[in-house]
């Protein structure tokens, strides 16, 4: 939920950057927010923006594109964004919404917060199965477990054998955290009505249940546990980034859920135009190729040049739920784990 | 003129009563038994004790009404007269600015602690540093002196000339002075008269 | 000419306070009311937003009351074994010479207790984990997550304040009463229970109301050592429904319920304590009680032991940096954040300690005249220690976003929230020497007749160490502030600790360890430049 607002009057605005000024003078002057051509106004997550994130590319390809200017406002996670934009209401700054994803999909349109794109997906994956004219994919992944091949030998194939082995593993809260809430459709999707048994079978095997991803990687990367539920494409990272072969992620037979990250137009917007053009940007070959190797997700789109880290990424099965399932079921699952996955 | 007119202080559940005259310029030493209200006298005069009823007037004026601030009082209290944080020297320009730094170390010198200036209260002895504390209760402004047991740590000889001083001083700069004390030497040395509070 | 008098006052009844303290106490109040107002606003900024006010349904949900027990459970915990490791430690100083690790310790002890969460769980992590550097020599079965990894950092975040605490208070004992005790020859026992104890057992009761709040509330520990659903505190349930479910009607519930629970707890522990004698404030060498070679023994190896534990975890994080090379431009991308963070730190520190020096006038009156109201001053002074910070950033944030422009207003909200957050720290840290103070020298500060601004230097040099350590406490804190900022924040001012999430959601591991132990070093710098003890003169030390 954090900030970047407009000002519609033109004296606010000017007392804005007088007082910007003053501000920037205070914090070692480093920003500047020119407002003079045709301006974006984009929300989205920190690590999108951050220097090695995709953000910084995209701003300039697209500048290219449009003469215009890519403003983006960085929230803390896709969570944020959509809470911002309630709080906000018509008042929003935002024209486009990047980096909500399936499971807060139907949250977001019920929100009533979004309106309808005019981009043209269907260069879009086919296994995506892409439906929505709200919302469009920008990246997607899977859950999964990932482990370091120097320490587990013969990996698990399926959450049974991974719940059956010995191997030990940490992995994120459903309450506080995404890849935690794709855990939790993972074992309601594989195991139904028994998940709750399952969820008290992983208690054996869990080191720990962390707030978000980063302390539950690093954790695994100081070896505090054989297994982390993290992305399919953690591994390419290592591999592209480290030079490290090591880091796998476990193919598991009977399929993952998918995260599929996606963007959308604030229905408060008033450059549809604009904002459409950036939307189909973002699925063109060139934003694409930027995403994987900066996002660390898969392309929605085929033919994307990649390193060839991508290649020796696992390509499992997709199993799960619709957002709508999800939205409806989620508080169910969550209190069925709280129940179930203590000691 | 002090007049402490039927005056009733209560003090922890005891009250006392008290019913004196003291003549402008007068030294008078107030003796009596332990727990007969010897301090607590003073601490009313000052304006530190819980009054029931009764007046306190100076020069005709009642005082009793009046914060310890606004008193016409300068009191040495029996412990922590001097702030231990402070040196001796800032300790002593608490006086006045009216009495020349000059003169503030003679008189130091004459009460045999003109080398402790520059130290730290907790660096003196209990007796140097009670010396210190009478040295600024009389030399401060205020035409009323109230000394609690003030040579309770001094030798007979220090005590001796702390006496003769103080009465000295008292008399030069127009004072009028109640000291507590239990030894009759300081009340021969010191006063003009005793009041023995019963 | 008889009067009334009004119970507890001293000068019959008829008190005038003169200027200096009226204008005090006015500025106080008007500083707690600005405190209150804002916590107020906050809850009035989700109540108006939800539209909905209270969800009381809420409360008959069992999984609510499990919250809570196990809230209570790990806070009494915490809050005890902090406090008995620290007296023995806190013996062990008293009884030990001057020397220049022992002002090292005392300043790391703050260190210890404002040290973000995030590097104190990382080392732990990386001493007492399964591969840590002790863990793994652990024996057989030994689990670090669960309610024993709980304890373990809350007991390594706290007990060094308790132990701050009781020795600079144990310090206070004059020298006359321990010639007393030798002459009296009292037993150890006896030291301890007629001299130590009945120094120090207010600022221990203070010390654990403080501690047990603290632990009340505590979240990043508890969700990254407690190892499943079964270790949930009632702050993990606020942040679940106000962040993931946007859930303001249960939040606020939520909120209130922690609001009263903890709140209680700290007013009843920190009401235990009654004010005794705080000692004379004179540093001469105190003629303490010669120990015994066994005693000796005992004291050399506590502190040893408190030293281990504390530099334990903080040396298990070295070996991080070296695990891989850096990006080259690390160190370019790290100057501003790190910047940015200290003048928002410095910035932030100044209000709260402006804040809490103006509560205190008010509540040092009220003490004083020994009426009740200091019991209150003092709750609604540190309220801020048991409402979530979740709670108030959200519902300023609520209030203000359609109102005023936080884009450009933002950061000045980071830093006054900062501050009225840590306002409570603050007062920790002056409350008993400001005490102290006064009942030493009320009367010799009437008896002078001082001018405002004597009185004001007096009291300023009589301070300057309190202020010194409240100055690093809050500074510390406010360093490694991410709640607040995660709801203010301006990406375009990214903080230090912001940069270290960044950095480890990223994948960047070792630039985020690396931005870790900077951010470590900055605070150690901080608190050693305002906070170490320097050689007693013949100076006071406290």
């Amino acid at each position: 939920m954090r900030t970047t607002f407009p000002s519609s009057n033109q004296q606010f605005r000017l007392a804005k950057c007088v007082f910007r000024q003053v501000l920037t003078l205070l914090f070692f002057g480093l920003t500047s927010l020119g407002t003079q051509a045709q301006t974006l106004a984009v929300y989205t997550y920190d690590s999108f923006v951050s220097e090695w994130g995709p953000g910084p590319k995209l701003q300039e390809l697209f500048a290219k594109r449009c003469a215009c200017e890519v403003n983006f406002i960085a929230a803390e996670d896709g969570v944020s964004i959509l809470n911002r934009l309630k709080i906000e209401g018509e008042t929003t700054k935002a024209d486009v919404i990047v980096g909500l994803d399936n499971g807060l999909m139907v949250e977001a349109e019920n929100a009533g917060l979004f309106q309808p794109h005019t981009v043209d997906t269907s260069s879009l994956l086919s296994k995506l199965n892409w439906q929505s004219n709200t919302f469009v994919p920008f990246d997607y992944g899977y859950f999964a477990f990932v482990y370091n091949a120097e320490r587990v030998a013969d990996p698990a194939d399926s959450l049974q054998s991974l719940l059956s082995s010995n191997k030990t593993l940490i992995y994120q809260d459903p309450r506080t955290s995404t890849p935690g809430q794709g855990l939790l459709m993972w074992m309601k999707a594989v195991y139904g009505k028994d998940a709750g048994k399952a969820w008290q079978a992983m208690a054996n095997n869990t080191v720990t249940v962390t707030k978000g991803w980063w302390e539950a990687y690093s954790m695994f990367l100081e070896g505090a546990a054989d297994y982390v539920l993290s992305y399919s494409t953690s591994p390419a990272y290592h591999l592209v980034v480290e030079n490290k072969s090591q880091f796998r992620a476990a193919h598991f037979n009977h399929g993952h859920v998918m995260q599929i990250e996606i963007a959308g137009i604030s229905k408060f917007s008033k450059q549809q135009a604009l904002a459409n053009k950036f939307l189909q940007f973002l699925i063109s070959q060139e934003a694409q190729e930027v995403i994987p190797v900066t996002n660390w997700m898969l392309p929605v789109v085929d033919n994307v040049a990649l390193p060839d880290a991508f290649n020796r990424l696992i390509n499992p099965k997709t199993i799960g739920f619709t957002p709508e399932q999800i939205a409806e079921q989620r508080k169910t699952w969550i209190r069925e784990w709280r129940q179930s996955a203590t000691k | 003129m002090l007049i402490v007119d039927q005056l009733i202080v209560r003090r922890d559940r005891l009250s006392f009563q008290y019913h004196q005259q003291i003549q402008e310029g007068e030294i008078v030493a107030i003796q009596g038994v332990s727990g007969i209200g010897k301090s607590t006298l003073l601490e009313a005069i000052a304006g530190f004790a819980q009054i029931t009823s009764g007046d306190i007037r100076w020069l005709g004026k009642s005082f009793v009404d009046l914060i310890p601030e606004q008193r016409p009082v300068s009191m040495l209290f029996q412990d922590n007269n001097l702030f231990e944080h402070l040196s001796i020297k800032q300790n002593l320009r608490f006086i006045d600015t009216e009495v020349a730094w000059s003169e503030v170390e003679k008189h130091a010198l004459t009460l045999g602690v003109g080398e402790q200036l520059t130290k730290q209260p907790n660096a003196l002895s209990g007796g140097q540093r009670q010396r210190v504390a009478l040295l600024r209760t009389l030399l401060r402004p205020e035409p009323l002196i109230l000394l609690d047991e003030p040579f309770s740590e001094l030798d007979p000889a220090t005590r001796a000339t702390a006496a003769s001083w103080s009465r000295q001083m008292a008399q030069q700069r127009n004072k009028t002075l109640m000291a507590v004390t239990h030894h009759n030497e300081d009340v021969e040395q010191l006063a003009d008269r005793v009041i023995r509070l019963e | 000419m008889p009067n009334s008098v009004k119970p507890g006052s001293e000068n019959g009844g008829k008190a005038r306070p003169n200027k200096f303290m009226r204008l005090g106490q006015v500025l106080g109040w008007c500083s707690l009311a600005f405190m209150s107002g804002t916590t107020l606003l906050a809850f009035f900024g989700l109540l108006n937003f939800s539209g909905q006010g209270f969800d009381f349904g809420f409360l008959q949900d069992p999984y609510l009351w499990q919250i809570i027990e196990f809230t209570f459970i790990q806070a009494i915990f915490s809050a005890g074994l902090s406090l008995l490791f620290a007296w023995p430690v806190a013996l062990a100083l008293l009884h030990k010479r001057d020397s220049w690790h022992k002002r090292i310790f005392l300043s790391f002890c703050i260190l210890c207790f404002v040290m973000p969460t995030l590097i104190v769980i990382t080392g732990l992590v990386a001493l007492l984990g399964h591969q840590g550097l002790v863990g793994r020599w652990m024996w057989e079965g030994w689990n670090l997550y669960g309610l024993t990894g709980i304890l373990i950092a809350h007991v390594y975040l706290n007990f060094p304040f308790a132990v701050r605490c009781i020795y600079l208070q144990l310090q206070a004992i004059p020298a006359s009463r321990w010639k007393l005790a030798r002459q009296l020859k009292l037993s150890r026992w006896q030291r301890f229970r007629y001299l130590e104890w009945p120094s120090a057992q207010l600022v221990s009761w203070l010390a654990t109301g403080f501690i047990l709040v603290l632990c009340f509330n505590s979240f990043a520990v508890v969700l990254a050592l407690g190892g499943g659903p079964q270790a949930t505190t009632l702050e993990v349930a606020i942040y679940q429904a106000l962040k993931y479910d946007f859930n303001i009607p249960e939040a606020l519930i939520l909120a209130w319920l922690q609001l009263i629970l903890a709140g209680s707890l700290y007013l009843l522990v920190t009401t235990l304590g009654q004010l005794q004698w705080l000692g004379n404030l004179s540093q001469e060498r105190k003629p303490l009680p010669s120990s015994g070679k066994f005693e000796r023994l005992l004291y050399n190896l506590f502190y040893g032991i408190a030293w281990c534990v504390m530099v334990a975890p903080l040396i298990a994080l070295l070996p991080k940096i070296f695990s891989q090379p850096l990006t080259e431009n690390f160190w370019q991308a790290i100057v501003t954040p790190t910047m940015t963070s200290l003048v928002l730190a410095a910035l932030a520190t100044t209000i709260a300690l402006g804040l809490a020096y103006l509560v205190l006038q008010p509540y040092r009156i009220a003490r004083r005249l020994g009426t009740t109201t200091y019991i209150w001053i003092d709750g609604l002074a540190s309220h801020a220690l048991v409402i979530p910070a979740m709670v108030l950033s959200v519902g300023i944030f609520v209030f203000f976003i359609r109102k005023i422009d936080l884009d450009i207003y933002g950061m000045v909200f980071v830093c006054i929230i900062n501050a009225l957050v840590s306002v409570p720290f603050a007062l920790s840290q002056l409350k008993g020497p400001l005490l102290n103070y006064d009942q030493s020298y009320r009367h010799l500060l009437s008896t002078l007749k001082l001018s405002r601004w004597q009185r004001f230097t007096v009291e300023w040099q009589f301070m300057k160490p309190a202020i010194r350590s409240a100055t690093a406490f809050v500074a510390v804190l406010t360093l490694g502030d991410v709640a607040i900022y995660s709801i203010f924040g301006h990406q375009d001012f990214v903080t230090l600790p912001w940069l270290i999430y960044s950095y480890a959601s990223t994948y960047r591991m070792t630039e985020a360890a690396m931005a870790a132990i900077l951010l470590l070093i900055i605070c150690s710098t901080v608190v050693a430049f305002l906070e170490y003890q320097r050689r007693p003169r013949s100076k006071k030390v406290c």
